[in-house]
């Protein structure tokens, strides 16, 4: 099953639920899950102070996942914005079986890789369209994935496995960002996933394995 | 000399690579962000304000709008022409010429 329709699915049905530990490196972890307990309760009620604790707590990660998955600051935002106003709009279907943590990842990687796969037709289009001669214009403007680090001298390495990380299949993707960028423990990202432990070593294996071939090809080109 | 004295352990390389990863500088929304959501929110919510929300369903919204088209017309092919032959000229009637 593609991974964007499981991520449907799953926004309905929270099934597994995300364990807190105080050993984690996640930013954030000082919330308890009661703490994001009251906050949900408060925003079923439609609460928007609330509301605003919530945007307050969580964009930033939510922003850091989305750019991850993106690459491009706008789209980021934009991104970003989509999901505060889905949870915002469905909070009062939220039935507490996955922890707010959990479902607002989900929601951001979602809607994430739907507005890449978006962006990627998009630009098929307009391939074709200039191919066929339907317009003039200028083609539309392909996404800077340059990281201003990778612009340095000496980053050329890290640019390299940021441009593979983007071509890695959308699951494996998602765990190599959620572990590796934002610091999400294997039982976070099976959460995340609605998959089990094994699943996301297995994924973070194979990502890792085809990106750790792609640069030594290479470096030693 | 060989040349491993001179390339680093792949695994340490990978790992160095790893972590020059984590260590970019942590990106962040513009400021006002919740701003810009509450502004969302808000257009969002007049959007449907102004139009009732099963229009927004596409099928619903072309059948609506194929019933328009077909009773915005004079309905001439839905009624018969009460006078058929009222403006066909006969060859019993003949010519008038212009008045001068």
């Amino acid at each position: 099953m593609n991974i964007l329709s499981e991520f449907r699915l799953f926004s309905v049905d929270y099934t597994l639920p995300l364990v807190f530990a105080d050993d984690s490196p996640t930013c954030g972890r000082e919330l308890t899950p009661t703490a994001d307990a009251d906050l949900v309760a408060q925003l079923q009620q439609g609460s928007e102070a609330a509301f605003r604790t919530l945007v307050a707590r969580y964009q930033d990660r939510i922003y850091r996942t989305v750019f991850s998955l993106l690459r491009t600051p706008e789209e980021a935002e934009d991104v970003a914005q989509e999901v505060f106003v889905e949870v915002y709009q469905t909070i009062a279907r939220f039935r507490g079986e996955a922890s707010l943590t959990t479902w607002l990842y989900r929601l951001a990687t979602s809607r994430a890789l739907r507005a890449r796969q978006k962006a990627r037709a998009q630009k098929r289009f307009a391939y074709f369209t200039s191919l066929l001669g339907f317009d003039n214009d200028v083609l539309h403007e392909p996404p800077d994935h340059a990281h201003p680090l990778a612009l340095l001298e000496g980053q050329q390495q890290l640019q390299l496995l940021l441009d593979h990380i983007a071509r890695l299949p959308d699951q494996q993707q998602v765990a190599f960002t959620l572990h590796h960028e934002q610091g999400l423990r294997y039982e976070e990202i099976a959460a995340v996933l609605n998959t089990s432990v094994s699943a996301v070593e297995s994924l973070l294996f194979r990502a890792r394995q085809t990106l750790r071939k792609h640069v030594q090809r290479h470096r030693h080109a | 000399m060989p040349d491993s004295v001179f390339r680093p352990d792949p695994d340490e390389e990978w790992e160095a690579l790893i972590r020059q990863l984590q260590a970019q500088p942590k990106a962040g929304p513009q400021p006002f962000f919740y701003g810009r959501v509450r502004a969302r929110l808000s257009a969002q919510a007049a959007a449907k304000q102004a139009l009732p929300g099963w229009l927004l369903r596409p099928a619903y919204a072309m059948l609506l709008g194929s019933v328009v088209l077909t009773l915005s017309g004079d309905g001439r092919a839905l009624r018969p022409d009460p006078e058929p032959t009222r403006h066909v000229r006969t060859s019993a009637q003949p010519p008038r010429p212009l008045p001068r």
